[in-house]
């Protein structure tokens, strides 16, 4: 696995993505501005929700039959002169297409944007031997920085296009100053030289069509399509549930990915690979390898509670969506798969213990699983996840006599209307107090309250309660 | 090995097969194909040439234009006679698949045109100003256009050069991608649903056409 754990926790990390200004500006801008593309895309469909219901239904259908549409999958693929070559760890898939390289004497490789890619660490194993390019322009900038995508779509969300000017004029010694159009040109230019000379191309896969063996891979930039073409051998790698069953399904997968993702109604290309090149044809490359890749993904479908993680399609709604990470970015998660889909996925790839912190930065809003294009409960896997952190924390958190007490107390208090009203009445007059100026401020220093008050603010609470107000009105009794 | 270890795990998990009850969601039909493809293909930053409202002679003329490209290099020759542009044109064979042809003087355009079917090398591509290819469909919903590799074709004449011209006959429109999918069975090793020019938006969301591919893409349709 190659999912670097920060020594950092999420924690310390979200502390310094708030106080980072630049990346707050860059956040707020671009999230707001997909966002808004996304709204406009999706009330342009009149039956959105029947198309998500039926994605839904057609992935979890798929998911219970994985071994059978996986194998019509791949003697689909083989028929058309294709290779398959089956993964179960992120290891045995770097492995192979290592030993493909060695085997050739290929040198230089370009790459489309892949999270499996990211997943697997692909480029860490391949580039001892490679040359690796990201031919994305995102990533590409994501590679040139250094730096890990802390977005499933854009992958350089957290850079201003001042910062990757900059990045550009140091690294690429070309003057491009803040312009975008520059910006760009420039990486057009470097490059194109690289596709063309590359000898091998990797892309990812977004679905798999198991009655045809199309290998379906989304873009609008042309970098897959060239990476797909000009090199001497194209490896494609796939997560094992990418696959679904019918041609026919595609165009409601389609609707549904690209409005999600970037609230277009169509990317510039939607490629449908059928292999490498074909009888009578031109050009394309000479070999074609699908790589498929388990890396966890049967156990995840071994868990019935959670399985449903890996209906997700990779477009990035949650995350664009999510008040968190609006507020933090991607990198603060310190792993490859942020934001809601990160947070429930991350725990089932590396283990609870890997990730301990992942289904705690949430606010439960729901807003993740309002947007999802398939419908993924991403709320209450949550905290299907967080019970099983704290059932794995074990008996010393339970023993914690302060929260025992605390719960005691509660349901005394809640089981008679009397004590519940005193109660009620009593804490309005305390939280009166408390938002006062002095108080509140002091609220905010002593702990063990502090840790809560110092980010929050209780909102203010009515002098009377329903009931009172009800009461008083005189309408009747209760 | 992991392709056993790896089924058997996942057949231990299958449930008992089940069709999923459940219909196709319907997609939007019955609009003008041609004004919303044209709409919808424009919109996405492509240019869109009506050959039969306009004459095939224009809309060549205009692509030139708008393209400043003085040669069209073609994927397929099939191209020439399908769309009846040879009529105007000499002998392929004459000029070693070289062709020159001139329109009528009276019109405002530069020519001759210059039109290659020969084969071209991949650092030639590049230098390409403007390819031609066929569409073999076109989907109103999204305004978008298959491209499909066939024999005789490659794939990187259509993504190389500056611009890049389809060539789209009406009977060939379809509504939406569900019919397009319920008929089409694929049959190159490569087909692509493209909706306008080569774009990203990977820097602050800003648009910028013409990342890796062609920078402008055109569609003539004819009858």
């Amino acid at each position: 696995m190659n999912w670097k754990r920060s020594p950092k926790t999420l924690r310390d990390q979200s502390r310094t993505a708030l106080q980072d200004s630049q990346l707050q500006h860059n956040l707020q801008h671009t999230l707001s501005r997909t966002l808004h593309s996304r709204q406009l895309a999706v009330a342009e469909v009149q039956n959105w929700e029947e198309l998500r219901h039926y994605a839904r239904t057609v992935k979890l259908h798929t998911l219970s039959h994985l071994a059978r549409y996986l194998e019509q999958l791949e003697a689909a693929v083989q028929q058309r002169g294709g290779q398959v070559i089956w993964a179960e760890s992120a290891r045995q898939a770097t492995d192979f297409i290592l030993d493909l390289a060695h085997r050739r004497d290929f040198r230089s490789v370009v790459k489309g944007k892949s999270m499996l890619g990211e997943e697997i660490g692909l480029n860490a194993a391949l580039e001892r031997w490679l040359e690796v390019v990201e031919t994305d322009l995102g990533e590409y900038i994501v590679q040139l920085a250094g730096q890990q995508p802390s977005h499933l779509v854009a992958p350089a969300l957290h850079l201003s296009r001042g910062q990757i000017g900059e990045l550009f004029e140091r690294k690429l010694d070309v003057s491009v100053g803040e312009d975008v159009e520059r910006i760009t040109a420039a990486a057009r230019q470097v490059l194109r030289r690289k596709f063309l000379s590359a000898h091998l191309g990797i892309t990812g896969v977004n679905f798999g069509v198991a009655e045809t063996g199309t290998l379906v891979v989304v873009e609008n930039e042309g970098n897959i399509r060239l990476s797909l073409s000009a090199p001497r051998v194209h490896v494609a790698i796939m997560g094992i549930e990418k696959v679904i069953p019918r041609l026919a399904d595609l165009p409601v997968f389609l609707k549904l990915l690209i409005r999600s993702a970037t609230g277009q109604r169509m990317t510039s290309y939607v490629n449908l690979v059928q292999g490498g090149r074909g009888p009578g044809e031109r050009d394309g490359p000479s070999e074609f390898f699908l790589v498929l890749v388990d890396n966890g993904r049967s156990r995840i479908l071994a868990d019935a509670h959670l399985r449903e993680t890996l209906a997700c399609i990779r477009c990035g709604a949650c995350q664009n969506i999510c008040p968190v990470f609006q507020s933090i970015g991607g990198h603060a998660y310190g792993s490859t798969y942020q934001g809601p889909i990160g947070s429930i996925l991350t725990p089932q790839l590396v283990g609870l213990q890997g990730a301990p912190e992942h289904p705690f930065a949430s606010s439960l809003c729901g807003a993740c699983r309002d947007i999802c294009p398939v419908g993924i409960r991403i709320p209450d896997l949550l905290l299907e996840l967080r019970h099983r952190i704290q059932r794995e924390k074990g008996a010393r958190a339970a023993r914690l006599p302060v929260e025992r007490w605390a719960f005691q107390i509660w349901s005394w208090l809640m089981s008679s209307r009397q004590r519940y009203e005193l109660f009620s009445r009593w804490s309005r007059r305390l939280a009166r107090w408390t938002a006062g100026d002095r108080l509140g401020r002091l609220s905010r220093v002593i702990p063990p309250l502090s840790r809560w008050n110092r980010e929050r603010r209780l909102p203010e609470l009515a002098p009377k309660s329903f009931r009172e107000l009800h009461r008083a009105s005189g309408e009747g009794g209760s | 090995m992991s392709r056993t270890q790896i089924l058997q795990r996942l057949r231990s998990l299958a449930g008992t097969w089940e069709e999923p009850e459940i219909a196709l969601p319907e997609a939007p039909t019955g609009t003008d194909r041609v004004a919303q493809l044209a709409a919808r293909w424009e919109a996405a930053g492509g240019i869109f040439l009506d050959a039969e409202r306009h004459g095939l002679e224009n809309v060549l003329a205009e692509t030139l234009e708008r393209t400043g490209a003085r040669e069209i290099f073609w994927e397929h020759p099939d191209i020439f006679s399908r769309f009846q542009i040879p009529h105007r044109l000499r002998d392929p064979l004459a000029f070693e698949n070289r062709l020159v042809f001139s329109l009528h003087p009276q019109r405002e355009v530069r020519f001759p045109l210059v039109l290659h079917a020969k084969r071209w090398t991949r650092a030639h591509a590049s230098a390409v100003p403007l390819s031609a290819c066929l569409a073999t469909h076109g989907v109103a919903e999204t305004g978008t256009l298959l491209h499909e590799v066939r024999s005789g074709q490659g794939r990187l004449l259509s993504i190389l050069p500056e611009a890049h011209l389809f060539f789209l006959s009406r009977g060939d429109l379809v509504d939406n991608a569900q019919q397009l999918f319920s008929t089409w069975t694929p049959c190159g090793s490569l087909a692509t649903l493209v909706t306008g020019p080569s774009r990203t938006a990977d820097i602050e969301k800003t648009l910028v056409v013409g990342v890796h591919g062609p920078r402008q893409c055109l569609v003539i349709l004819t009858e």
